[in-house]
């Protein structure tokens, strides 16, 4: 790379940090030469290990540090120190001398064997024991010895950088009690590369460069006398999580905008349905096993809800009988009360009946609800008690079996992506024809789409329709999440915060 | 939605075609049918059956039927020879009240081998459980006929008066004992628990069959392997579905090679012979068909492809097989007509007239609060509508204002609908501990509340700040924010509520409309949550603000 193109990156702090780095290679060391602040230089060296122009290793370092002894001595002097201080204006006794100096007994014996040992003092016996100086004592009372100096050195000190003389100073202290202490660190050194040696000889400015354009240079003119730093482009950065939509939503919204735009209008029902809306008017007979209390959500309280009763009786003589349809009917005794009881919806189709015996309703039209619905059901990686489901109708005379498959073919390829699709007959008690919507997925093969059909007639004409009606139904759970690349039906309904920052949009 | 498993070559030879996995799969079709797995090593294939209405399919005979209309090997009503005989069964007038059909016949001439016998379990179960809704509107026994002495009756008894050794049991029990102490009992005791007497099934020699719906004699019925000639009965509280029963089983026993003999039922007033043809025929008109299906076809077309779905055509009169009783409207036959046609053969069409699309003032109303709220930097929350009332109010310091609460649940988590949101989202930061601060979530949707009786959906907007520095301030400054964009002016005012910090919750007032609150969580409920953080929000109904803003 071209130096100086690389020099011109760098910054200010890298700028100041560089040119001590052929003498220091220690973080402590680096600052204490630049003046900046450890975690400032810590910044810089990590920097200038990306570009390649130092090397980092992390070493463990003995440290020498003062011990509790070794920092009240700094404040009051060596116990030798104060011995001899004591001693200056002539001899003591011994036990003067000790009160004199403020001695310890244990201090008192580690002074005396030193001093005694330079040949300082003189102790003679005259009743009492009597100590006073000798010349050397006296020569020593002018002079700083060398583990006084050592004691003023900044600490911690590193072990190996200590000087010959200093290291016989930190031999005599580190025999005496609580003077010194070492500990081992992990510390961070820095080597110059080869790159980092040319950089350095080809010299850096470290003025006359700007890092940020301010309000203040723009006031002045000044940035006219200064260069841009150019950065490093494509260093990372940290990451930033805005105001998103959630993913499952944003598809959603997508297919209501679709929908919209393909000429249907949106229906909807309540959450509390009734048996009736549900499934009675759908032609769903009452001992269909949908109608279990372990297939849907019966309500605790209240248990009925309100019905109009002239339509209800319009359906119980479909299932009975047929009404007027030219059907036989189920042939059972259609349950009144029962037709009163509340759930939670369990199928979109409620809001297509709903929508059927609207006044509202136009014909011809063409309607589509996204509906939440509930059914008994396990919790794993497929099922949810709690989805949602797409349903739609189209209401208009002369409708039939080739409009359906037309309307199903289009509708594959625009929520599902699917070039391949399928179409076979299927069951549903509401609809006569039926069929499923396959589409072929690159992948998993054939995925079913939904369902969909003719609604029968012993659906439409009690609600009063006499023109044909094109229903379906799409999983669109399903169909959302191999949009998303989902796997898991829970992850679309995900309260985990992390993977909701993450997720794409569709 | 019923399962079946069958071996695929027994189907080959039954359909006189050696048909590939493959082409097996795509044959199904035509049955409404699935595979859900094959099994090389042991042959079997698990097939699913998506009409619940046309159980004659539910067995690898009545697949093969069907099949071998499709394929042409067969076409019209499927043939079935009923031989007379002077089996009788004696219908008691005490079984009026419990259960009071029954139908019969009797099968003989071939070997019942292992997989043959499983094939018939197979059929009678989904025959029972499925059509019959649990046994209780139809429950079937097949028993060894050498092992029985006619003429049978068929009565009401007392739960004691009477006692048999039961299937997969060693001691003589009575149908009480069995109700309370049998697993097939326990069961199954839900259908006689508002009965008195029980049904029984007793030969001439007072051996008992059965106990039905119940259970088989482990004496007199139990089929063994080699069986040659068996007996079969339906019992039911319809009677169509019971002759239906055996309609279907004795034809999938005919095809098989079995020689059919009736049984003269007698009930009190009358006699019937089972099996006994409906005779049903009904009336479709070529019209109907082209409109419906939207296909030009020519008499004898639709003629060739009745009798592929194995009907009988006569001029537009189409006679029903026996074995079939789903047929309530001509669109049913009219169906079956597009099945063979082939729905792949149906050409599509696009639809002929324009509308334009329009969704409800609400959704354009909500989605603008949304993308107003995501650019003051929440991120938006999407959850189950389902909750629990520990979590809506016992977490959140507060007392029930009226939960749609569900009879019976799988998990207590998802036991009742959400009144308020605010809980919700307090739940996604109590998962969430362990990813940086500030977190700020909402969520625009549905919660359902019921008022003396009065269930109402309600659009609301809930939107939480977790963070050291989330206060009423902020909470307050979104809500603000939200409103001036929306141009929509508003009073607050002091109230209480014991999610919040008192003296730091502010009810919204728009046009006299309380529509929000706005507050600091009480630190009692960030407690409950075991969150270190302070939390701020509000909680906005959005169809009330709706409401407020479109009447002025």
């Amino acid at each position: 790379m071209n130096i100086k193109a690389l020099i011109a990156k760098l910054h200010l702090l890298e700028r100041q940090v560089l040119p001590v780095l052929d003498r220091f290679s220690y973080l402590s060391d680096i600052a204490r030469a630049t003046g900046l602040k450890e975690v400032q230089v810590m910044r810089a060296l990590q920097w200038l290990q990306n570009k390649k122009i130092i090397t980092l290793t992390s070493e463990i370092k003995e440290f020498i540090e003062l011990d509790i002894n070794g920092k009240k001595y700094l404040k009051d002097g060596l116990p030798e120190r104060r011995l001899l201080n004591a001693l200056k204006k002539g001899e003591l006794t011994i036990k003067q001398a000790t009160d004199k100096a403020k001695l310890t007994k244990e201090e008192l014996n580690i002074c005396l064997g030193i001093l005694r040992q330079k040949a300082a003092i003189f102790i003679t016996k005259n009743k009492e024991l009597v100590i006073k100086l000798l010349d050397q004592g006296k020569k020593l009372l002018e002079k700083e010895t060398i583990e006084e100096r050592f004691l003023k050195k900044e600490f911690p000190v590193g072990i190996e950088s200590l000087k010959p003389e200093e290291k016989l100073a930190f031999e005599n202290l580190r025999k005496r009690k609580k003077i010194l202490k070492i500990n081992k660190k992990k510390i961070k050194k820095c080597q110059l590369t080869e790159l980092g040696k040319q950089i350095l000889e080809s010299g850096i400015e470290i003025t006359d460069i700007m890092d940020r354009l301010t309000p203040e240079m723009l006031k002045t003119g000044k940035w006219r006398e200064k260069k841009f730093r150019p950065y490093d482009i494509a260093v990372n950065v940290p990451a930033i999580y805005p105001g998103k939509l959630q993913h499952y939503r944003a598809f959603l919204d997508e297919v209501r905008q679709k929908f919209l735009s393909l000429g249907f209008t949106e229906m909807t029902g309540p959450i509390v349905e009734t048996d009736f809306w549900d499934m009675d008017v759908l032609y769903m007979p009452q001992f269909h096993s949908a109608r279990d209390i372990h297939q849907a959500y019966y309500i605790k309280d209240p248990e009925y809800g309100k019905l109009d009763e002239k339509l209800i009786n319009r359906v119980k003589q479909a299932h009975e009988n047929g009404f007027n349809t030219g059907s036989k009917g189920w042939q059972y005794k259609f349950d009144v009360k029962r037709t009163h009881r509340l759930l939670l919806r369990t199928q979109g189709t409620a809001c297509s009946a709903r929508m059927l015996a609207s006044k509202d309703l136009k014909i011809p039209g063409k309607y589509f609800g996204i509906n939440r619905c509930f059914r008994y059901d396990v919790i794993d990686a497929t099922h949810l008690p709690d989805f949602t489901q797409i349903e739609g109708i189209v209401v208009e005379e002369g409708l039939n079996l080739r409009h359906l498959f037309g309307l199903l073919k289009l509708i594959a390829k625009e929520f599902a992506d699917a070039e391949e699709v399928k179409i076979v007959p299927g069951y549903f008690p509401f609809t006569e024809p039926s069929a499923e919507l396959f589409a072929k997925h690159p992948e998993l093969g054939w995925i079913e789409l939904g369902g969909a059909g003719i609604f029968r007639p012993e659906v439409t004409k009690p609600l009063g329709v006499n023109v044909p009606v094109i229903a379906w139904g799409l999983g669109i759970d399903r169909i959302a999440m191999f949009k998303l690349g989902i796997k898991d039906i829970r992850k679309l309904y995900s309260h985990d915060l992390e993977f909701l920052r993450k997720s794409k949009l569709p | 939605m019923p399962t079946i498993n069958f071996s695929l070559k027994d189907l080959q030879l039954l359909i006189r075609k050696k048909a590939s996995i493959e082409e097996l799969r795509e044959l199904l079709t035509y049955c409404k049918a699935e595979l859900d797995d094959y099994d090389k090593t042991t042959d079997e294939v698990s097939v699913s059956l998506a009409d619940t209405n046309q159980p004659y399919l539910w067995s690898v005979e009545g697949i093969a039927r069907l099949l071998k209309g499709v394929l042409g090997k067969e076409k019209g009503i499927p043939k079935l020879k009923i031989n007379k005989s002077s089996y009788k069964l004696i219908v008691d007038s005490s079984i009026k009240e419990v259960r009071p059909y029954i139908a019969a016949f009797v099968a003989k001439g071939k070997k019942i081998s292992d997989y043959l016998l499983k094939q018939i379990i197979q059929l009678q179960e989904k025959l029972s459980e499925n059509y019959g809704q649990r046994r209780q509107k139809l429950a079937i026994g097949v028993y060894p006929l050498s092992k029985i002495k006619f003429p049978i009756y068929y009565k009401a008894i007392l739960p004691d008066s009477i006692s048999f050794v039961p299937l997969d049991f060693k001691k003589e029990m009575t149908p009480q004992e069995i109700l309370e102490e049998h697993p097939k009992g326990q069961e199954y005791s839900y259908i006689l628990k508002d009965y008195k007497k029980y049904p029984i099934l007793i030969d001439s020699e007072k051996n008992v069959l059965s106990f039905p719906p119940v259970i088989n004699s482990a004496e007199t019925g139990k089929i063994e392997e080699d069986e040659q000639e068996l007996f079969f009965e339906a019992t039911g509280t319809d009677l169509n579905t019971v002759l239906l029963a055996a309609n279907i089983f004795a034809q999938a026993l005919y095809d098989r090679g079995f020689t059919i003999y009736s049984v003269a039922i007698n009930y009190k007033n009358k006699r019937i012979l089972t099996p006994k043809p409906f005779n049903e025929n009904i009336k479709i008109k070529k019209q109907d068909v082209e409109n419906i299906l939207g296909l030009k076809l020519k008499d004898f077309e639709i003629k060739t492809l009745l009798e592929k779905a194995r009907y009988k055509f006569q001029n537009y009169k189409v006679l029903i097989p026996d074995y079939r009783q789903d047929i309530m409207h001509p669109v049913d036959v009219i169906e079956d007509i597009a099945i063979m046609y082939g729905y792949s053969n149906i050409k599509d069409s696009p639809l002929k007239t324009y509308t334009p699309g329009n969704t409800f003032d609400i959704v354009k109303f909500r989605n603008k609060a949304r993308q107003l709220i995501i650019g003051q930097g929440f991120q938006e929350i999407f959850s189950p509508i389902l909750s629990n009332k520990n979590l809506l109010y016992t977490k959140m310091n507060t007392k029930d204002f009226g939960t749609i609460e569900v009879k019976e649940y799988m998990s207590e988590t998802y036991s009742c609908v959400r009144t308020w949101l605010i809980p919700i989202l307090m739940d996604v930061l109590a998962k969430n501990k362990h990813i940086s601060y500030p977190q700020k979530i909402f969520e625009q949707g549905l919660v359902t509340v019921k008022k003396f009786d009065k269930i109402t959906d309600f659009e609301r907007l809930a939107a939480l700040i977790a963070s050291d520095k989330a206060d009423y301030t902020r909470a307050r400054q979104s809500i603000d924010a939200l409103f001036r964009a929306l141009g929509i002016g508003y009073e607050i005012e002091e109230t209480e509520h014991s999610s919040f910090i008192k003296g730091r919750v502010g009810r919204v007032i728009v046009n006299g409309k309380k529509v929000a609150f706005v507050g600091e969580i009480s630190p009692k409920v960030l407690e409950n949550f075991a969150l270190l953080v302070p939390v701020a929000g509000f909680e906005l109904n959005l169809t009330e603000l709706f409401e407020a803003i479109k009447n002025k």
